[in-house]
This record gives C-alpha cells, structure tokens and sequence, in this order.
C-alpha cells in the first residue's frame, strides 16, 4: 500500500512542522519562568556537568598553575611597588566610607544603590552553538539568583541571567546583547560630571559594546570608563562595563554612538558572581530577614 | 542495557559538548570562524549507519530526544534542534541502504549530515531572526569549519564506536 505510506510520511511531516512552530513561539517569547520539564531537564543535565567538569577542570587548573609559576617573579616585583601606593589609597578609603556613612545618617538614607548582596558561582558550560552568546552557571533559584540580575567577574560585567533554574541558570553574555537588553550607564570622566548613556548592543565584528544616546555637547575621551548608573531598575550602580573606544555621530546626527571595549574578558570565564541588588529586595520584608541573619 | 548505554553516552557527548567551548583555548573556540560541535549528531549517525537495519529507526528517536536536551541546555529555543536532528537521521538512515559502509562512505556520510544539519539550522534561526548572517559569510565562517571541525571529530570516533555498534547491533537482533 504505497498510497497509505504516503499519506502517513506527509502526516508526519506536518505535524513536525506544527510542533516545530509551535515550540519555538513558546519559547521564544518574553517568558518571565522556564517551564518545569525545562528546570528538570536543566537541573539535571547540570549535575552530569557538574560531575563531568570537576576532573577536568583539575587538569585544567595545574597547566595553568604551572604557567603562572613561570612569570611569578615578575609579577611580584610589579606588585610590591603597588602594595605601597595602596596603603595610602585605603586609609582614604576608610576616611570617606566613614564621611558617607555619616552623611547618609544624618540625611537618615541609608540604602544606596550601590549595594548589592554577591552570589558567587561557577560556569559548568557554554552554549555549544555560537549563535547563542550563553554559559550555564552553577547556582539558581535556590540559592536567590533571578531572571535580569547582572553578572560580573572581578574585572568587570559580562552579562546577566536570562533564565533561573533550581540550581543552574543561563547567563546571556554582553556580546549577545542586543535592544531588548539595556543598561543605563554613566560615562566617568575626569574634572567633569558623569555624562549618561544606554548600552544598547555589541559589534560583533570589533567586539565592542554600543553606548548610544549620548548628547551632542558632550565631550567623551578615549579611555574615559563607563560604568552601570542603577537607573535601569535591576543593575546595581557602579558596575564596571569598559572603556570608550570611539566616538562618532549617530545616523539621525541627533545624538553620539560611543564604542565601549568591555573590561572583561568575554571567552576565558570561569568564575563569576551574580549581582542581587538590595534596594530592590528591602521592599520585601521576608527576604530582608532573610539576609540579616 | 544496549539502549541505556547510547544514552549515557550520548549524554556525555553532549556535556562535553558544551565544556570543549569553555575549556578549549579561546584562540581556537573564539575565532573569527564559528566552528560549532555537533559531537551528539555524529554518534547518531554512527548509529544510524551501523547500529540501524533497514527498517528499524532508532537513530531517529535519539536524533528527537537529544536533539530536545540540547534546545534546552544550551539554546533556550526548544524544537530546533529537535526537528533538524530527526530530519538528519532520518535522511542519512534512508541512504545508507543503498550504500557500502567502508569507512570513506561513512565519512561521506557523516559530512553530509553535518552539512545539512548546520545548514537547516541556519535556515530557522534567520527565520527567526537569531542570526543576520548573510548566506555566503554563513557558508565561509561557519558551515565549511564546522563540518571539518567535526570530521576531525568523527574519524576520532569511528574507530573506537565502529566494532562495538555493530556488536550492540547483533545482541539487539538476537534477543
């Protein structure tokens, strides 16, 4: 009966077609949640990774140990001529924290949005397709992180959570942003006040991030740092994004396009922390408690 | 028994899929060129030439199953994965009746199926507006590194999976 066979090798297609459709509309809309297949399936791929990676990162770690011993003595030379220039930047330091805090107690503002409560994490994986700018992270809703939070290394920001699991969750990193993802920056320049811009995509072919909207009469330098300013709703302030590049005009010729060259290090990550921001969370009583104690 | 073994395996292809990116020096992984492993898909194709007889489609359920895991593990856009594997498998396992399996055809074989997995994948994903690649930057930078990346990785593959496929492939028909 070829007809029969026929028909049913249609049918087949058809409604792999269906579902094809009708999965990528699912996921590709502004999903506030994974669904719980997804968190499961997440989760426990996850833990095979987890397991998987610990021999590897071993053999992994002592090459690079064993790299680094080689130009330690160097590195140690530089640093001892930077430990005396610090000794007197901390004292500053401790004089203006404790001016601030004065400050703030008089005015009787105690939260600022600078604070931020770190989760530390590790990256287990990347995404294997180079379409999707994404690592899978260690920690997930279990232990507080959440959808939008910002992620950073030491060096600077590479991106932020665009879904939580359980216990892992996905990060999108800077250079897979694009104009759904925004961040409201300042630009930190010298003897002058913070100009503000909207990081609003990455250049693939350079490898910078777009820094858009930045007034006509604005003067930027190459080198001045940018940095998050808090006003987005979700980043903390004082994130450190990267360095302007370049400047131009924007198409329209209303507003200036800056080129910013992230700080951080976008390929080699392996640590990273989330960024729970406080002001948000003090609105909720329960999670204030929660990290009191 | 057979059937929890492919999986493992297949699982842990697919981890270390993931790990190679983050793991590999990042001048290699990182390049201009996007080289991207489908280490799952050749497996699947190893199945599909030596585990599969004619009409059994076992390379098609796990092309589906896996294909789904990696949509979720590593891309967060379910089903597109899923569908090309299945095509994939189900494309290669029609062929590969009418074919010798001497290790050149496999190979053959397996860089068309690569090929045409990459390729459909980049036909949905600039549907749905994921990449802006134009096609002949796609074919350069992407489709021509990915399928020599995994050959490397597949003729690694063959000589310690041929045997042993083909051994599942008798206990399967016995029992």
């Amino acid at each position: 009966m070829p007809s029969l066979f026929r028909r049913k090798r249609l049918m087949t297609v058809l409604i792999g077609f269906i579902i094809l459709v009708a999965l990528i509309g699912f996921s590709m809309r502004d999903r506030s949640e994974l669904s719980v297949p997804e968190k499961f399936l997440q989760d426990s791929v996850g833990w095979v990774q987890t397991v998987l990676l610990a021999p590897v990162q071993l053999f992994d770690d002592s090459y690079q140990n064993i790299q680094k011993m080689l130009n330690v003595y160097d590195q140690n030379e530089v640093l001892k001529t930077r430990l005396d220039e610090y000794k007197g930047l901390i004292q500053e330091n401790q004089q203006l924290q404790k001016d601030n805090d004065e400050l703030r107690a008089a005015l009787d503002k105690t939260e600022s949005l600078r604070d931020y409560t770190p989760i530390q994490s590790t990256v287990i994986a990347r995404s294997s397709d180079r379409w999707f700018e994404q690592m899978t992270i260690n920690k997930g809703e279990e232990h507080g992180v959440e959808k939008d939070m910002a992620v950073i290394t030491s060096e600077g920001m590479v991106g932020k959570i665009i879904s939580a699991g359980s216990f892992h969750s996905t990060v999108q990193l800077l250079s897979g942003f694009d104009e759904s993802n925004k961040i409201s920056s300042w630009v930190v320049r010298e003897d002058e006040e913070n100009t503000f811009g909207l990081i609003e995509g990455y250049d693939s072919e350079s490898g910078r991030l777009l820094l858009e909207g930045i007034s006509l009469d604005e003067e930027l330098e190459e080198g001045d740092t940018v940095i998050s300013s808090g006003l987005g709703g979700v980043f903390p302030s004082d994130l450190r994004i990267g360095t302007v590049d370049e400047v131009e005009n924007d198409q329209s010729g209303l507003t200036k396009t800056a080129y910013v060259e992230p700080f951080a290090d976008l390929f080699d990550i392996s640590h990273v922390i989330v960024v729970d921001r406080d002001v948000q969370s003090t609105n909720d009583e329960e999670e204030e408690e929660g990290e009191g104690q | 028994m057979i059937r929890l073994t492919i999986s493992c395996l297949l699982i842990i292809l697919l981890v270390f899929q993931g790990m190679a990116m983050s793991l590999l020096p990042a001048k290699i992984a990182y390049s201009e060129l996007l080289m991207t492993p489908h280490w799952v898909l050749c497996f699947v194709l190893i199945i599909a030439i030596f585990f599969d007889k004619d009409d059994t489609y076992h390379c098609v359920w796990y092309g589906m199953i896996f294909g789904l895991l990696i949509d979720v593990v590593y891309t967060g856009v379910l089903g597109v994965y899923m569908v090309t594997y299945t095509i994939v498998a189900y494309v290669i396992h029609g062929v590969h009746k009418w074919v010798h399996e001497t290790f050149f055809v496999s190979l053959l074989l397996a860089m068309a199926g690569v090929g045409l997995a990459d390729a459909v994948l980049y036909v949905i994903y600039s549907f749905v507006q994921i990449t802006e690649m134009p096609w002949w930057n796609y074919v350069v930078l992407r489709l021509v590194p990915t399928i020599l990346a995994n050959v490397v990785f597949f003729v690694f593959l063959y000589p310690l999976m041929k045997n042993r496929v083909e051994r599942w492939s008798d206990m399967w028909k016995s029992t």
